[in-house]
């Protein structure tokens, strides 16, 4: 710019920097206030009033809900369904973030690297994700059914059109997908994933149509072929995207309720394969009336969460350091 | 433009809140003023959704034709949320006048000083009411710590349903040619081994001697047989691990998977098999019979549960009539005419599937020519309740998986009874 | 065309075509059961026929108008309701606390943002408990307060709008302030139209999130009339169970309208989360 009219500029920057300076008072206070009154009353509010409900025993006939102090967290930690219920979630999430991520992540690279049609394979992959839990569980509870259900069929016919072929395989039997201990948690897994790819993989695309084509361009007139462009420039760039995935991810997985809760009616599961913490939770507080025993367990897996999170956190600054 | 932009979310908004005003944008539904102009408002609950909520509704129906002073407000919740809703408004208002209780549960209630003592109300009863009147297992259940707290309307027993046809093919006839019940634990096994079949060859049974349909009931009824209960009779510590219990437990397990009479229960519906005629015998309450009644094609009957122990025991239950304890006067008296009403008129109550606790219903030749309602009523003098106590309901979160788990072989019985009168233990000694 | 037909677009194209009918053959046989006839639903288990023969509509017709025990269309209207309204309160309520947080200057701002921040990582669950007990105290129980106005607290949208309008030039603010206007003025003339994209986006994940909300309804109501459609589904799980031609026939109709104002708004709604993401770092 020439020096003259930087000169008649001056004046109003002088005046801008005055009022970027300035402190708006009130009216700051006032635009936040609705919101802020909103977020003491049903946010802040309850988040503390949950804890106090968990230091009392609270029944909700009950006349009286005595102080009983730290006892309710004592009485969680030495139930050993609750064990069960957090060994189950934990379960859940092993299952469902590295295995979903995975899943999102291939189909992002797959979505970037078709050239025609990417628009139907996003919405092909993101629908489900707009379903509601209640409709995802109803559905699978059907596919899943063991005498009937689409996969044990599907299963059956491919096991015996192999043995029709001459394969040495043994008689099908029809796979226990939600009434097998060891089945329950895996089928619901599966159905999470389905369920979940596709939000991820939105993100994961973002994030790669994100890094400058140059890059890709540079490493391919250097030799590199698709693998070795992947992991020199794909995934390292798409960490901070990973890191927000993942921690979502675990986030999101720990709260697994509405899973279990349609899957078997607001009961455990087989074997009490089913049970998760939330629900456990649920059961605790709006089923047995113990709201404080409830609220004690909410609180334990606040902890725990905060807990991992801080682990993922660590764990991904540390990476990214190197 | 940006104003449109802004007021379209609004205009829409209040387009669609117009619309929606048919909808109440209101507040809790049931009302607790007494009057409806000038008739006394009685609000009634239960759960009898199907086909039990049609013959009640009849019921209640009549009592307003003859009494017009009176307008009752039956609202039916189905089982699953019933107690829920009751609880919620016992607690925070909105509670009805008049409502059911299944013993199972009634002791709990009591506990927590939600309902009206009834004793007052009985004793004023005109024309006079007593104890005499009514079955004792049922009249008992109404008592906690002594005092009365509810009308018993029924009782509803376990028993055994069989499909005649299935049993005239088995050959399993008396000498009229009519199917024969077993009535001991050898008939019983001689029986199913002959009504299990594999008809198609493919190594699996497809239809069943027997089936296991309410796991709960049905554990019940086999442990009381052998002299085994949930609880220990003080109440004070679980007994599910009692050699009396596991006998019970390993006899059921054998009839599965020793007798192989019975599928092993996952991922099966048994109630709907027995009703499709692929089950020849299964156990369950007499409240079932309307939904077999429905069932086009289906050839039944009902018998007592054969015995299959050294004691006489089934599982029972029973439908209890409770006011809330902070109901006024006024409507109490209003709700107890209703409460008397449906006594009375208990015998078109039993036509739905149920066994009333009146004895002067239950024995009259009416009733008497309910066939399976009848036969079911031979086994009142050993039907057996739930626990008594308060913490009953909150037992069955242990109770019931326990069973399951024993019965599908996910734990021994040994293992699964002992975790379960550890939690049991646990939460009794809890205040 | 050369482009598309090379070894390696083929190569690309199979298994994620493969994967592609995978994701949709669960809603595809979901379609198929709910327009097949009970008869039909057993039969074509053998054949694995996916085609309904005949096609009925029974189904639909059974749930559709059996309101004395399903009331499908009230169900449908409290979900379309309470979806609208909490979608224009966040969008409302967050866009001016956003404004604060991120264009206005006054003392305790910063504090005040990052407690906010800080109970994202609430998990929602905790709240369930001593809210259920608020909407009690408050006689708001069963009623559509109860399911509007505690979801205007969450941070999420303010977190997102504020990240969105950091990013406005400052110029246009000054521009704006020179010529009078104060803070209002800023936040109707230059913040709020240049946001269209943010707004549109959090106001459908707004209207999506609350429409397939589950827990609040679940818990905050409890009559046939207050119900929404996810929960109604859940309801017609207890009557239909076994029944899988009316359970899935429930299962379409519940997902609908979801998915209609999702086809039709995919394209903003996917460019909407690829902004979330971003914006999350």
């Amino acid at each position: 710019m020439s020096i003259a009219i930087e000169k008649t500029q001056a004046p109003a920057r002088a005046v801008a920097r005055k009022l970027l300076r300035r402190d708006d008072g009130w009216a700051g206070l006032l635009f936040a206030l609705p919101h802020l009154i909103l977020f003491i009353v049903f946010l802040l509010g309850p988040t503390l009033y949950g804890f106090f409900i968990s230091l009392h025993q609270w029944h909700v006939l009950a006349k009286e809900h005595p102080f009983v102090g730290l006892s309710n967290y004592k009485a969680a930690l030495g139930d050993d369904i609750f064990w069960l219920a957090l060994r189950n979630t934990a379960y859940f999430v092993i299952l469902v973030v590295p295995l979903g991520n995975l899943v999102s992540l291939l189909l992002a690279l797959g979505v970037a690297g078709v050239k025609r049609f990417g628009t139907f394979y996003k919405v092909a992959f993101y629908v489900p994700v707009v379903i509601s839990i209640a409709v995802v569980s109803v559905l699978w509870q059907w596919l899943y059914n063991t005498e009937i259900g689409l996969l044990n069929l599907y299963l059956k016919t491919a096991i015996n059109g192999l043995r029709h072929m001459g394969m040495a395989l043994p008689p099908f039997q029809p796979l226990p997908w939600l009434s097998d201990p060891h089945w329950a948690m895996p089928s619901i897994a599966l159905m999470s994933i389905w369920w979940g790819a596709g939000g991820n993989m939105i993100l994961y695309l973002a994030g790669i149509n994100n890094i400058a084509p140059d890059y890709y361009e540079a490493a391919t007139i250097d030799g590199a072929n698709t693998w070795q462009r992947f992991w020199a420039i794909t995934w390292p760039l798409l960490k901070p995207t990973t890191l927000f995935c993942l921690v979502f991810s675990v986030l999101g997985a720990f709260q697994i309720f509405g899973q279990s809760y349609v899957l078997y009616g607001g009961g455990s599961g087989p074997g009490r394969a089913g049970l998760t913490l939330v629900l456990y939770m649920y059961q605790q507080g709006f089923s047995q009336y113990e709201i404080g025993y409830g609220a004690a367990i909410a609180y334990l897996l606040f902890a725990i969460v905060l807990i991992f999170t801080g682990i993922q956190f660590k764990l991904m600054q540390g990476r990214e350091e190197k | 433009m940006r104003i449109a932009n802004r007021r379209r979310p609004l205009s829409i908004l209040v387009a669609l809140c117009i619309v929606l005003t048919g909808v109440r944008c209101g507040t809790a539904p049931t009302d607790q003023d007494g009057k409806d102009g000038n008739k006394i408002v009685v609000n009634f609950w239960n759960g009898f959704t199907g086909p039990d909520g049609k013959t009640m509704a009849a019921i209640v129906k009549q009592f307003q034709t003859e009494n017009p002073d009176v307008e009752v407000k039956m609202q039916i919740i189905p089982w699953g949320t019933y107690y829920d809703k009751l609880t919620l408004s016992l607690a925070y208002g909105g509670a009805p006048d008049v409502f059911i209780m299944q013993a199972a549960r009634f002791t709990e209630y009591a506990s927590f000083n939600t309902l009206k003592p009834m004793a007052p109300l009985i004793a004023s009863a005109k024309p006079a009411l007593t104890e005499k009147d009514f079955a004792a297992v049922p009249w008992k259940a109404t008592m906690y710590h002594g005092t009365q707290y509810a009308l018993p309307l029924d009782m509803h027993p376990i028993g055994l349903y069989y499909n005649t046809k299935l049993f005239k093919e088995a050959g399993i006839v008396d000498d009229k040619g009519q199917a024969k019940p077993p009535t001991t634990l050898t008939e019983f096994l001689d029986d199913a081994k002959k009504l299990t079949k594999d008809t198609d060859g493919d190594g699996r049974p497809d239809q069943w001697g027997f089936a296991y349909t309410f796991q709960h009931t049905n554990w019940l009824t086999f442990a009381h047989q052998f002299g085994g209960d949930i609880v220990t009779p003080d109440g004070k510590a679980g007994s599910m691990s009692s050699p009396a219990c596991l006998q019970a437990t390993h006899l059921m397990c054998d009839l599965i998977y020793k007798y192989k009479i019975a599928p092993k229960p996952e991922g099966v519906d048994s109630w709907l098999a027995f009703r499709q005629g692929k089950v020849a015998m299964a156990m369950e309450g007499i409240y079932m019979l309307s939904s077999l009644q429905q069932q086009p094609g289906l050839q039944f009957a009902g018998a007592p549960v054969p015995q299959f122990g050294p004691k006489q025991g089934i599982w029972g239950g029973s439908h209890l009539l409770c006011q809330p304890a902070t109901i006024s006067p006024e409507r109490s008296q209003a709700a107890w005419r209703l409460m008397r009403y449906l006594s009375d008129h208990s015998l078109a109550w039993g036509g739905g599937g149920q066994v009333p606790a009146r004895l002067d219903v239950q024995d009259s030749p009416k009733f008497q020519e309910m066939t399976v309602q009848a036969q079911f009523a031979r086994e009142k003098g050993y039907v057996v309740y739930d626990p008594q106590i308060p913490k009953a309901n909150a037992l069955n979160q242990f109770v019931d998986p326990a069973i399951e788990a024993a019965l599908t072989q996910f734990q021994t019985p040994e293992d699964a009874m002992h975790d379960a009168d550890q939690r049991i233990d646990q939460l009794l000694k809890r205040p | 065309m050369i482009k598309f037909l090379n070894r390696s677009q083929i190569g690309l194209h199979i298994p994620m075509l493969i994967l592609a009918l995978l994701f949709l053959a669960p809603l595809l046989w979901m379609v198929s059961t709910s327009l097949k006839t009970s008869e039909d639903i057993v039969n074509s288990l053998g054949a694995l026929r996916w085609l309904p023969h005949p096609l009925t509509y029974a189904n639909f017709h059974e749930v559709l108008t059996n309101v004395e025990e399903f009331p499908v269309w009230r169900w449908t209207g409290n979900s379309l309701f309470i979806s609208l309204a909490v979608t224009f309160l966040v969008l409302t309520v967050d866009s001016l606390a956003a404004f604060a947080y991120s264009r206005l200057k006054w003392k305790g701002r910063d504090r005040i943002f990052s407690i906010l921040v800080a109970t994202m990582l609430v998990p929602g669950q905790v709240l369930l408990i001593p809210t259920y007990l608020l909407i009690r105290n408050l006689h708001w129980f069963d009623t559509y307060q109860a399911l509007i106005i505690p979801a205007g607290a969450g941070a999420f949208g303010v977190f997102l709008l504020r990240q969105f309008f950091m990013t406005i030039p400052a110029e246009l603010e000054e521009a704006a302030r020179l010529d009078g206007c104060g803070p209002l003025g800023v936040f109707r003339h230059v913040i709020l139209p240049l946001s269209k994209p943010a707004l549109a986006t959090l106001g459908i994940f707004t209207f999506m999130g609350t429409w397939n909300a589950f827990e609040g309804p679940l818990i905050f109501t409890s009559s046939m009339d207050m119900r929404t459609l996810p929960i109604g589904i859940t309801i017609f799980q207890g009557h239909y169970g076994a029944e899988y031609g009316q359970m899935m026939a429930a299962a379409v109709i519940a997902a609908l309208p979801v998915l209609i104002s999702f086809l039709i708004f995919q394209k903003h709604i996917i460019k909407g989360i690829s902004l979330t993401g971003l914006a999350g770092r």
